[in-house]
């Protein structure tokens, strides 16, 4: 919709909003002014009157967030809860819904699979990617504005004809380098990065692909060995930039645990954030040890243990709610829920429903799952924030 | 009689359809000889990212077959049919 100011001849001024329909929506839609001529038949009205239509596409209310994460785009699980928070559906095969949109960033590689085998370069590399089409096509749907998104498809390993993204309320920019050109990153409303430890990556990749026929476990590793100078160069410092860092260790519960079954989860959040008032337990600002299971609670091994605290980050002030164990039971579910202030929720129980919703995600009984589904909450909580916002701008304008 | 100590090799029910499962096997297989003059050169590092990719774009595949499984549909939604009943003793 586009909040339309009309001038009259008159100089009265009134603010009318004109529905246009999203399929009427044209590409690179740059007028800014539209005159109408309206023929008055009441005879009182000797002369035609002139209109001055200035239109401006009010949903530039566009918020973008920004995913960092390894995992190969596409459909990730973070981004289902996510969906699934703001009321889409996770199971659509497409990446749009009503509300979000999602770019998966490898369409922005400026060389294709076989491009970067000849240079030599990995899609980590920033030379393999077009930073500056990035930049401008981000700002561009920020500002309301549709663009034509090339497409790198991930099958072929090609560049493919562009698509057309119209601006959608919630952009989420997802892959590998989301924070790692600094205009990009001042386009952001809040960014996520998602911080796999090496033991866990080398556990989730063996059980991802010893199934393939090629593979063995000395190609997995060295395909690990490989990427990690490229990786640690460039992807791993854009954690100091992130507002929310979920970072994925080992357990600490299992002595040599080698399993990689039972996760400890960290969930790093900046402090003084704009819109994002971070999640804590009992008190906040103070340091807590907390395993609730217990005489209320009956836990089966290994059991759960949370930490809360402030800490110092990458040169941040960040808050760290910690999660170390699964959740056997919906009712440790709530339980745990309950004690956890700040989640930003609806009601009481959303974050366990959201959970049991998707329990067939994978990490929906531990702390992956806990902590994504929370930061959906923050995130709609950020976007609900920015709206409310943007909306008293305009009623302060006409009052003037 | 049980336990005679021999080793079965379970074959994964659900493999990647032949064409991606190709291209992890080639592109893995030529690493060895890209790698061969520096393990460390562009090269090297670019073949092995390849795997990654690949490997990655595989198990959606694989992942999204595993979601469109009919069988797995129904059962989705027929959890209450006389199938689907489970006993506990």
């Amino acid at each position: 919709m586009a909040a339309c100011t009309v001038y009259s001849t008159q100089s009265l001024r009134t603010n009318i909003s004109i529905p246009t329909s999203s399929s009427k929506t044209h590409v690179g839609f740059n007028q800014k002014q539209v005159v109408f001529y309206t023929k008055s038949n009441n005879k009182r009205l000797n002369n035609t009157s002139r209109y001055l239509i200035t239109c401006k596409a009010s949903d530039s209310q566009t918020i973008v967030i920004g995913l960092a994460a390894d995992s190969g785009c596409g459909k990730s699980t973070f981004m289902r809860r996510l969906t699934s928070v703001f009321g889409g559906n996770p199971d659509s095969n497409t990446l749009i819904s009503d509300t979000t949109t999602v770019i998966c960033l490898d369409d922005y590689h400026s060389l294709d699979r076989t491009g970067r085998k000849e240079k030599g370069v990995t899609a980590l590399d920033p030379r393999a990617n077009d930073f500056d089409l990035m930049y401008e096509q981000v700002k561009a749907i920020k500002d309301g504005i549709s663009v034509q998104k090339p497409i790198y498809n991930h099958v072929t390993g090609l560049l493919d004809p562009p698509e057309l993204i119209k601006p959608p309320k919630i952009l989420v920019i997802e892959g590998l380098h989301p924070m790692y050109d600094s205009r990009v990153r001042d386009l952001l409303d809040f960014s996520i990065y998602l911080d796999i430890s090496n033991e866990v990556k080398f556990a989730w990749k063996i059980q991802r692909d010893m199934a393939e026929r090629g593979h063995s476990l000395e190609s997995i590793k060295a395909s690990i060995e490989a990427r990690k100078p490229d990786f640690e160069a460039y992807i791993d410092p854009q954690k100091q930039y992130a507002d929310a860092v979920i970072e994925v260790l080992p357990t600490q519960l299992i002595p040599d645990d080698n399993e990689g079954k039972i996760l400890r989860v960290r969930l790093i959040q900046k402090e003084g954030v704009k819109y994002f008032s971070p999640v804590y337990l009992f008190d906040e600002g103070s340091t807590i040890s907390w395993i609730p299971c217990g005489r209320k609670l009956t836990c089966s091994y290994p059991g759960i243990k949370f930490f809360y605290g402030p800490e110092s980050y990458k040169g941040n002030e960040v808050s760290v709610v910690e999660m170390d164990g699964q959740f056997d039971r919906l009712d440790e579910l709530i339980y745990v829920e309950s004690h956890l202030s700040n989640l930003s929720s609806k009601f009481y129980g959303e974050v366990t429903q959201q959970m049991l919703k998707h329990a067939d995600f994978p990490g929906s009984n531990n702390g992956t799952g806990l902590f994504q589904t929370i930061v959906g909450l923050k995130i709609r909580d950020l976007f609900e924030q920015i709206v409310a916002s943007r909306a008293e701008t305009p009623v302060g304008a006409t009052k003037a | 009689m049980f336990g005679s100590g021999r080793m079965m090799i379970v074959r994964p029910i659900r493999a990647a359809p032949e064409q991606e499962s190709n291209k992890v096997e080639e592109s893995i297989k030529s690493a060895p000889e890209m790698c061969a003059d520096d393990p460390v050169s562009g090269e090297c590092v670019a073949v092995w990212d390849e795997v990654e990719e690949l490997s990655a774009a595989t198990s959606h595949v694989r992942d999204r077959k595993k979601e469109s499984d009919p069988l797995e549909n129904y059962c989705k939604d027929n959890l209450e049919t006389d199938k689907y009943k489970t006993y506990d003793n």
